[in-house]
């Protein structure tokens, strides 16, 4: 499964700070710093918990399509980071 | 840094890059560890 069809959430233990490049995020429990350098990331990472998946928050946030592969990147990334990470889907 | 991971797309086929082109290719997020700078001013 993609991590396009996979719905994510921000790790709670996670505080995201914007900043005029985007925004600082750091984990509290593995004291991990990210810099998401561009507006557009720190918006979805901040609609995840609204939709279904990660492609459904992209294109909420109006991200066009042939940037999606950038942003699977980026968000495999800071779901490795722990960042991020799958929403468990209440069923 | 070891933790430090580059996220980077190249899109050799595009022509001249439009604003949005430039920023898909550029880093969309970057890692930094601070573990061990407990102390550090």
């Amino acid at each position: 499964m993609s991590l396009l069809d996979t719905p994510l959430e921000l790790d709670p233990q996670v505080a995201l700070r914007p900043e005029p490049f985007g925004a600082l995020a750091y984990h509290y429990g593995t004291r991990r710093l990210v810099f998401m350098k561009h507006r557009d990331v720190v918006a979805v990472a901040q609609q995840l918990t609204a939709h279904p998946s990660l492609s459904a928050a992209l294109q909420a946030c109006g991200i066009a399509e042939s940037r999606w592969p950038s942003f699977a990147k980026a968000f495999a990334t800071l779901n490795e980071s722990e960042i991020v990470r799958e929403r468990p889907v209440a069923g | 840094m070891e933790n430090e991971k580059i996220v980077e797309v190249c899109d050799e086929a595009a022509g001249e890059p439009t604003r949005d082109a430039v920023i898909d290719e550029e880093l969309l997020i970057e890692e930094i560890s601070i573990d061990g700078m407990c102390g550090v001013y």
